[in-house]
């Protein structure tokens, strides 16, 4: 009986896979019938312990903070069509809640209104021209209209990082993505923007209702689909350029492409929009320092005021992954630890040991001042780790210094003969008597 | 023009020998101890490198402050100089030698490590 009430409570254990306190969510929505078209989306959500409010995007009652405190971490805005936010929120407070570290999911669609236009601007990246849409003439669904706009793209088309995509999910035999929408440009300046998902190199962006004059802004390969933006705090946000993506149409339906026949019993849109569901909200690539301790070796805490110069040090950091709502040992081998004094002195590989903490064992250099220990890992995907330091190095004390050196003995022999030959010099010089040398000197002595 | 350097050199040998006090050619002989002990360093610095730099320092600084302060008691000891030391007596040239010696022996003590 007990077995089958511990198997039930680590079923509602792992079912929370978000951290509680991160779970409140926000959901503006263009018209209630979005939260039916987009049910399974919502339902693997709140399945996974998430708390969703849907609103209307123009309602006037929004509120995003209270007492300066927010009322949710995340904000999902599947409203393409909204031209002004109601109530509390516009696009300088949604800018402001990235700031503060809040997460944000946004879809846009052909027809996306000035605020979401302003809100990707916000965030590096930029909305096709309004009516614009992804157009691949090769890789459309049979679904399709006529305009070749419901477009699939291949799963190797998706950026290459686990933690956001999911490991099995980019592989080249997975299901195809449907996509209808419009296109995005990155900011190529902009090193914070990542790319999610990009069409293949046969699309581009343009509107299906009038003949291509222009060169279209977004083309093959270069056409984003779905961009992220991890910003220096780590608040995440994702632009999806539609809205059918995270749909139940898209999650259910079977493909095929139009032009080869290739045919796939269910799209890839499911696993992928959940993993980056799971990406944007926090629950996978977060990475936290849990402890930092560095001493010399040989003692057990750190020095009372500073290092000496050559002292060998151990600096051990603990760094954890957040897993399933669980906090555990991360693994990696690719952590660097640098001591820097403006310039790193040192840079040399954690390893990790038994525990699961990370530990580098190096000796201080021969060059006295302060020092930072630091460790910068930034990886696609993951946090932005950064911990650092501070500690002194001092020169080695008067009473330090190596004594009695025997490459020295000359020196020191020398040292010493100098006053022995002053002191014999005295005696002499003292005692000795001028024997007379001219007449001056023998008539001072008849006189004595 | 060797004559001529040879005859310089042996006249200024004869003078030296007859003309210096016994007590002068006593310093002079303690100069040249000094003097053979500060090169003798200097040529084992070179060939041995500079690693106790501070004991090098210091053993090859007290030979050329030896020698300096050597130079100084010469120069107060020359009868010939009488005038230009008038009021200083002979024993307090002597004294100012040893006192500066302690001084610089106790410097070089303790920076020779």
């Amino acid at each position: 009986m007990w077995k089958y009430a511990l198997i039930a409570l680590l079923g509602i254990y792992s079912s929370n896979a978000v951290l509680q306190t991160d779970a409140n969510t926000l959901v503006l929505l263009d018209n209630l019938a979005i939260r039916e078209t987009h049910s399974i989306f919502f339902k693997s959500l709140q399945d996974r312990g998430f708390k969703l409010t849907y609103k209307l995007a123009d309602d006037s009652s929004l509120l995003l903070s209270r007492y300066g405190e927010y009322l949710y971490k995340n904000v999902i805005i599947f409203a393409p069509s909204v031209e002004e936010f109601g109530g509390d929120i516009s696009v300088e407070r949604l800018a402001k809640f990235v700031d503060d570290g809040g997460n944000v999911l946004v879809a846009g669609s052909e027809k996306s209104g000035d605020a979401l236009r302003e809100f990707a601007s916000e965030c590096g990246f930029e909305l096709d021209e309004e009516n614009a849409a992804v157009i691949d003439h090769l890789n459309y669904d049979v679904s399709d209209a006529g305009e070749h706009t419901t477009i699939l793209t291949s799963a190797k088309n998706l950026i290459q990082a686990d933690t956001i995509v999911g490991k099995e999910n980019s592989k080249a035999d997975s299901a195809p993505l449907v996509y209808r929408g419009t296109g995005l440009i990155a900011d190529k300046e902009n090193p914070l923007v990542l790319k999610l998902l990009t069409a293949e190199s046969s699309a581009y962006s343009y509107n299906p209702q009038s003949s291509v004059t222009d060169y279209p802004h977004a083309v093959g390969r270069g056409t984003l689909l779905i961009a992220a933006l991890q910003a220096r705090n780590n608040a995440r946000v994702v632009f999806s350029g539609s809205l059918l993506f995270f749909s139940d149409e898209s999650f259910t339906t079977a493909v095929q492409y139009a032009q080869s026949g290739v045919f796939h019993k269910l799209s890839g849109n499911r696993v992928v929009a959940e993993s980056i569901s799971q990406w944007v909200f926090g629950e996978t690539g977060r990475l936290r320092v849990a402890s930092v301790q560095h001493h010399k070796e040989g003692e057990l805490l750190p020095p009372g005021e500073a290092y000496t110069i050559t002292d060998p040090v151990i600096y051990t950091i603990a760094i954890e992954e957040l897993v399933a709502g669980k906090w555990q040992a991360y693994k990696a081998s690719d952590i660097q630890l640098e001591f820097v004094r403006i310039d790193p002195f040192v840079r040399t590989f954690l390893k990790q040991t038994k525990t699961g903490s990370y530990e580098a064992r190096f000796e201080i250099p021969d060059v006295y001042g302060v020092y930072q220990f630091k460790v910068d890992y930034n990886r696609v995907g993951y946090t932005h780790l950064y911990s650092t330091t501070q500690v002194s190095v001092r020169p080695l004390e008067h009473t330090q210094y190596e004594r009695f050196i025997p490459s020295a003995f000359p020196y020191y022999t020398s040292a010493f003969s100098m006053m022995i030959g002053v002191f014999i010099f005295s005696f002499v010089f003292l005692h000795f008597k001028d024997e007379p040398l001219g007449k001056p000197l023998r008539e001072d002595k008849k006189s004595q | 023009m060797v004559v001529e350097i040879t005859g310089v050199i042996s006249k200024f040998y004869n003078d030296y020998v007859q003309n210096t006090t016994k007590k002068l050619k006593l310093v002079d002989i303690y100069l040249c101890y000094i003097l053979l002990t500060g090169i003798i360093q200097f040529v084992y610095c070179c060939l041995v490198g500079t690693f106790p730099f501070n004991s090098f320092l210091s053993g090859f600084i007290s030979t050329v402050s030896c020698f300096v302060l050597g130079v100084c008691l010469r120069l107060q000891a020359n009868p010939q100089n009488k005038a230009v030391f008038a009021g200083i007596s002979p024993e307090r040239g002597f004294a100012d030698f040893i006192f500066a010696h302690v001084i610089l022996h106790l410097v070089v003590m303790n920076f020779i490590g």
